[in-house]
Formats: structure tokens, C-alpha cells, sequence
């Protein structure tokens, strides 16, 4: 008897915390870390706060690298073992919603009083799918600046903020390409960063992947215009581009052989660290245009199958208010005061990267996004490989508008 | 339970001589008489399946019900936003059939995996046969032989994307250098050439599996033969060709199919080096199983090409086996 007791004392105390007692609600968080940052370690500082101030609530912190995080959590989704809350990508948002997954937050959102104006517009857009709220923003970024090795461009005598419209860009890559440098960093590897930029030049131009009813926007004039232009850019790229990924051309753009690479403002703490003369401009659009980046980011999401809400929910506002996001987030805090106090401290050009992030778009919001992905993929290597822009639309938009 | 009689054969299959073979005592005479019951179980058979239980329910719950699983999924419109399957019978299979990407996966796999067993088995004999002379190196030859197939694989993949760089890659500084190229050739980003380069990594890493096995046949040929052979004034090209292959046709074949299975299932190093690009060019049945169950959610579709996966497999281990059979034969011969 005694050595029963012994043993369910052991696995008591196995199955919570240390700290947890009995009666504490034990919540568990998943997020993804994208950059050696230490966000891990912040987060639980953070969460230490939380627990203090919310007596009878424990958080357990996941940390997943980025590159594994989807197969993770959709596995554990999948299982039914989803966690109480985690962040999701805003492109899984709507997947997510349907599948089930996770609940609305309108009611929640609106008692509490919390409102899309303390976000980002498109970080907001993001969480908000069929009419209903699903997520709190938690982190953004925004695809593309367009980061310069002011020495190469010097050197060439390309005015560096010529390089913000098409025919300037067009122009410097053509200056800066040449013995054994070349101007602009393009790549089309499968994966998510391909799409992003592909998106911004779109956008930019005035053109759409999805149409307001969910149909194809790729053979517009102005979609068909852009991706008509990246095509015409290739020549100044680094052989490749069709396997390419951005963290190639930040390779050459770190050893010097790279004039202009593509990148969000996650790029900055890595040049930081480089000796290299650099500084950005704000994406690229035709003369007269201001440019529309690609939103990137993650929403805060509180999964149907947790029996916790309430304490999900206060976790949720907690890692969201403007004093606490700063601190618990790898790229921009959404909250938009967070944000501010976060880029002034953090980054060079803060007003420029707030300038871009309240101009930004998001992806489009469908359930069958990854499904779109891949076929834009597909789409930028058809380009960059030679294929008439208009056909290659096209044949993407049969393939997306098959989708179902 | 074993008889007096078994206990005399096993004696004498052994060695021993047992002075005269043992008389049953009469009381197990009767019972060696008395036939046991049609059904009964022998005590030896529970045994045996007690023993047996714990593999055969880990491999059915590990192996099997996965396996039988993706089959009835295969059936089934089933993903992640539509999470309660829709049986929807061979539509999934027609939509697959019908999508023309099918066709280049089949394709793709073909060539894939008979260069790369064709090749690695190839380089691998061949070096198992400079490793089987007698040289003063051979010893550290043979480990450094080892070293591609004991990293693992996705470094190995991560190596070949650094040789590959069109930019920074070891092999264009090479033909570079020797004036072969006026420019670094991007081999991973070509439709032309990306399957031919993703093929030379995988015969890289592959090959010292099959040095290992030829290295060990080739020690075990039999030595007088081909003595007699060199006496008959055979070169070293036919003792190869009329001894040495001849005695090892079992350990080819056996290898050829092992190999075949390996290299049909091999994930990591296409996956690193091109995720299936450009355009689908490298894309094989793993990469694309994967691609549509863990990169667009759809499991019903990824189980559709599991069931083909399984069909091929199933089609190479059946041949492993008549294979192997045949290899008994051959040898009782």
C-alpha cells in the first residue's frame, strides 16, 4: 500500500509542473522561433509575470524551430492533442476555422475592448476570416525591403532610392551586374518567401492572386504586368534562381557579391553583425505608385478542444498588450504601440518599416492557401524559367481556380 | 518435447556416437502409439506464439494498421479542413491519375532509382574490388570508404546543396578552374540537369552500403577457383567475368533489390537538395506524399500515392524473396 502511495505521488508529480499544484490550470503554449534570439527564454521570463499576477494558472512554453513547427502542431491538432493556445501563421488562419480547430473570439474580443486599431490593419485582416474574428495578432513582418550594399551602389553610381520604383531597379541591376557581382537577388525555391515577394511585386502593380469571389486574379493586366517585369530582372540575378532561396542570396549579399537581396525587417539584427556598409528602401512600385508589401506574421489562437477559455483568453490579452508584446516576440510585436517603442530600440529606419507595415497586404484568406502557394510557386519558376508570363498565369489560375 | 529418437539424430548430426541407439521404455511406447487429437495444440506451438506475440503485435500495430490505413484513407476525401472523411470509392484515384503530374512522379521514380542502383552498385563493386587487394592502405581505405554512408542524411544532402551552389560550389570552382565552364552551371536549378546532379549525391552517399556487401562476397569466393582460372590463363577482366561474378550472382541480386527498396523510399536527400524542383523535375513518391499531407493537408490525395508506393514496394520484396528462394536452390544444387 505504502509503495502505491509512493509511486502515484511519483506521477503526480510527473504530470504537472514543479511549481503547479493540484489545483492549478495548467495551459499550454505552443510558438515557433525563427531567429537565435533567446525568444524561448523571454517568453518564460514573460510568462513567470503572467503566472504571478493570475494565481491558479500555470503556462508551459513550446518553442518549436520554425521549419518543424507546421508538421508539429498539425500532427498534434490532427491527434487531438492540440494545444490550449498557440500561435499560427496567418495564411493557416482560415484552415484552421475550418477545420474546426479553433474558436471564434468576436464576444470575447469585444467585452474585453479589444479592437482592430491596436493592430496593424493587415495583421488584423489576417485573423479575420468568414465574418468572425479568429485570432489575436501576435507578431508581423513584411515582405519586402529592399536591403542595398551602399558601396556596390556607389561604386556604380546608382542612386539608392531609385532603386524603390520599377524602372530605377530594373536600371541598377543593370549597372551593378557584372564581373563576378550581380544586382538583385532573386530566388524561386519552393517556398513561402518565393510567394511573398512574388505577392509584393503583384500588389504593388495593382494586381491580385485572389479575386474578392475567390477566383484566380493572376491574368489580370496588372498581375500579368508584374510578373512580366520579375522576368525581366532575371538577367541581373545570380544563376539559379529557380532554387533559390532568400537565405542564398543573403549568403552573397553578406560576402559582398550581391548588390540588392530581398528581405523583411528580420534581416536587420544579421546585417547588424556584418561590417557591411547597408541600409534599405521599402519595397519596389512603379513610378507614382507607393509599394504594397506582403504581410507575414502570426495570430494568437485558442483551440476548441482546451477546457481552459478563460485563462486562455487572459493569456492571450497578456502577450498582446502593448508592455508585454515587445518583449515575447522574434519579429515586430503586432500591437502597433508595442511595435513603435520595439522599432525605435531594435532596428534602423524604424518610421520606414512603419510606414511599410501600415501599407502592407495579406495573402490571400482561404482555406485552400497552401494548395495556392504551391501553385505561385510553380508560377515563379515557370516565369523565371522562360515561360511567357501570360501563359504561365494562365495555366496557374486553372490550376488554382481547380482548387477545391 | 523432443523423442529418444530426435535426441538420437540430433547426436549424430552432431558428432557423437551414442554406443546403440536407446530402446523406448514401454510406458512411452503406449504413448508414442496413442495419436494426438486432430486439434489439439502441441505445447511446443503455444511456445512458439508466446514467444512470437510481442513482434507480431508491434509490427501489426507499427507496420500493418498504418499501412492497412492508408488504403481505406485512400478511399476517402479526407483533409485537414475536412476532417471527417467522405468516402468518395476510386474518385481520388481517378483525380490523380488525371492530373498529368502523376505521370512525371512515375517517371521521375524510374529514373531515380535504377540510376542511382545502377551506379551505386556499380561504383560499389568496383571498389569493393581495389579494397579486396592486399595494399598497405587498405585497412584506412576501407574506413574512409564508410564515411559518406555513416553521415547522416540530411547533412549529406546539406554538403551536396554547398557543392552544387552555382555561386559558392566546390564543383563549379572546379570546371571553372579547369576552363570547362565559363560560368557556374546552378545543376539543382535546371530542369535539365537537377535530377542528374540530386542522382550523383545519392550514389555518393549510397555506395559504401554496397562496397560493404561486395567487400564481404568478394572475400568469400572461393580462392581455387580462381587459381585455376589464372592456370588456365584466364586475364583479370575474364576471372572477373567467368569466376568472381558467377559466385557472388546470389549477393548481386539480393543487394540489386535491397537497393532498390532503399533508393525507391529515399526522402532526405531530394527533399533538402530541391523539395521535387524545379517545376517537379526531381519530385518522386516520398517527396510528394509528403508534400501533399504535410505541406497542403491533404491527406486523402497523399494516401492515394501511398497506396502505389506500396504497391511498387510490395512488387520489389516479392522479388526479394523469389529472389532469395532461388538463392537456396542454387546452392543445394
Amino acid at each position: 500500500m505504502r509503495n502505491a502511495v509512493a509511486l502515484a505521488t511519483v506521477l503526480g508529480g510527473l504530470a504537472l509542473p514543479a511549481s503547479a499544484s493540484a489545483e492549478d490550470i495548467v495551459l499550454k503554449f505552443w510558438d515557433n522561433q525563427q531567429t537565435e534570439s533567446g525568444l524561448s527564454q523571454y517568453q518564460k521570463e514573460a510568462v513567470k509575470s503572467f503566472e504571478a499576477a493570475n494565481p491558479g494558472i500555470k503556462v508551459e512554453v513550446t518553442t518549436i524551430p520554425y521549419p518543424e513547427y507546421q508538421q508539429r502542431l498539425l500532427t498534434a491538432v490532427q491527434g487531438g492533442n492540440a494545444p490550449d493556445v498557440s500561435t499560427i501563421d496567418q495564411i493557416w488562419v482560415a484552415a484552421f476555422a475550418e477545420a474546426g480547430a479553433i474558436d471564434p473570439l468576436d464576444d470575447l474580443a469585444n467585452k474585453a475592448g479589444v479592437k482592430a486599431d491596436a493592430f496593424f490593419p493587415g495583421a488584423w485582416a489576417s485573423a479575420n476570416y468568414g465574418g468572425k474574428l479568429w485570432g489575436i495578432p501576435f507578431n508581423v513582418d513584411v515582405w519586402q525591403f529592399s536591403f542595398y550594399n551602399a558601396d556596390l551602389l556607389k561604386a556604380a553610381g546608382v542612386e539608392p532610392q531609385s532603386i524603390a520604383t520599377f524602372d530605377g531597379l530594373a536600371a541598377a541591376g543593370k549597372k551593378l551586374t557584372g564581373n563576378g557581382k550581380y544586382g538583385i537577388g532573386l530566388f524561386a525555391h519552393k517556398g513561402e518567401d518565393t510567394v511573398v515577394v512574388m505577392d509584393s511585386f503583384i500588389f504593388s502593380n495593382g494586381g491580385k492572386v485572389l479575386n474578392d469571389d475567390g477566383s484566380c486574379g493572376l491574368t489580370s493586366p496588372a498581375s500579368v504586368g508584374a510578373l512580366k517585369y520579375l522576368q525581366s530582372l532575371a538577367p541581373y540575378a545570380p544563376q539559379g534562381v529557380a532554387n533559390a532561396a532568400s537565405g542564398d542570396m543573403r549568403e552573397l549579399f553578406l560576402n559582398g557579391s550581391l548588390a540588392i537581396e530581398f528581405w523583411p525587417a528580420l534581416e536587420q539584427p544579421t546585417l547588424q553583425k556584418s561590417k557591411l556598409n547597408w541600409d534599405f528602401v521599402d519595397g519596389t512600385a512603379p513610378a507614382g505608385k507607393k509599394s504594397i508589401g506582403t504581410f507575414g506574421g502570426w495570430n494568437l489562437v485558442m483551440y476548441k478542444s482546451s477546457p481552459h477559455m478563460d485563462a486562455v483568453w487572459k493569456f492571450i490579452q497578456y502577450l498582446t498588450r502593448e508592455d508585454v508584446n515587445g518583449k515575447v516576440v522574434d519579429l515586430i510585436p503586432a500591437n502597433v504601440k508595442a511595435a513603435d517603442a520595439f522599432l525605435k530600440a531594435n532596428r534602423k529606419g524604424p518610421d520606414r518599416i512603419l510606414e511599410q507595415l501600415n501599407n502592407a497586404a495579406p495573402r490571400p484568406l482561404s482555406p485552400h492557401y497552401l494548395e495556392v502557394s504551391n501553385i505561385e510557386v510553380a508560377l515563379a519558376q515557370d516565369v523565371y524559367g522562360g515561360m511567357d508570363p501570360a501563359q504561365a498565369a494562365a495555366k496557374a489560375c486553372k490550376a488554382i481556380d481547380a482548387v477545391k | 518435447m523432443r523423442s529418444n529418437d530426435t535426441d538420437f539424430r540430433l547426436s549424430a548430426q552432431l558428432g557423437f556416437q551414442p554406443l546403440e541407439k536407446p530402446r523406448p521404455r514401454p510406458a512411452l511406447r503406449r504413448i508414442a502409439r496413442a495419436r494426438p487429437p486432430k486439434f489439439a495444440p502441441r505445447r511446443g506451438a503455444w511456445l512458439t506464439w508466446m514467444f512470437l506475440a510481442p513482434a507480431v503485435v508491434l509490427v501489426g500495430a507499427m507496420m500493418y494498421y498504418p499501412m492497412i490505413g492508408t488504403v481505406v484513407e485512400s478511399f476517402y476525401s479526407t483533409s485537414f479542413i475536412n476532417p471527417h472523411p467522405q468516402f468518395v470509392g476510386l474518385a481520388l484515384y481517378k483525380k490523380v491519375f488525371a492530373s498529368g503530374e502523376f505521370g512525371q512522379i512515375v517517371w521521375n521514380s524510374c529514373i531515380w532509382t535504377v540510376f542511382v542502383v545502377l551506379f551505386q552498385n556499380l561504383i560499389g563493386f568496383l571498389t569493393a574490388l581495389l579494397l579486396n587487394q592486399r595494399l598497405p592502405t587498405t585497412g584506412l581505405m576501407r574506413s574512409l570508404v564508410l564515411l559518406p554512408w555513416i553521415l547522416p542524411g540530411v547533412v549529406g544532402a546539406i554538403l551536396w546543396r554547398f557543392m552544387d551552389d552555382p555561386q559558392l560550389g566546390l564543383i563549379n570552382s572546379f570546371l571553372l578552374s579547369l576552363g570547362l565552364v565559363d560560368h557556374g552551371v546552378a545543376w539543382l536549378a535546371s530542369t535539365s540537369t537537377a535530377m542528374a546532379a540530386a542522382i550523383g549525391a545519392a550514389v555518393w552517399k549510397g555506395f559504401p552500403f554496397s562496397t560493404v556487401i561486395y567487400l564481404a562476397a568478394l572475400q568469400n569466393v572461393d580462392q581455387e577457383q580462381i587459381e585455376s582460372a589464372i592456370i588456365d590463363g584466364a586475364g583479370r577482366v575474364q576471372r572477373i567475368v567467368h569466376v568472381v561474378l558467377p559466385s557472388m550472382r546470389e549477393v548481386i541480386a539480393i543487394n540489386l533489390v535491397l537497393t532498390t527498396i532503399l533508393t525507391f523510399n529515399y526522402f532526405d536527400m531530394i527533399w533538402v537538395l530541391t523539395r521535387g524542383g524545379p517545376e517537379n523535375a526531381t519530385h518522386i513518391f516520398p517527396t510528394k506524399i509528403y508534400e501533399l499531407g504535410f505541406g497542403e493537408f491533404r491527406f486523402g490525395e497523399a494516401a492515394t500515392y501511398g497506396v502505389f508506393s506500396i504497391l511498387v514496394l510490395a512488387l520489389l520484396i516479392a522479388a526479394y524473396f523469389l529472389i532469395q528462394r532461388s538463392g537456396l536452390r542454387w546452392r543445394t544444387r
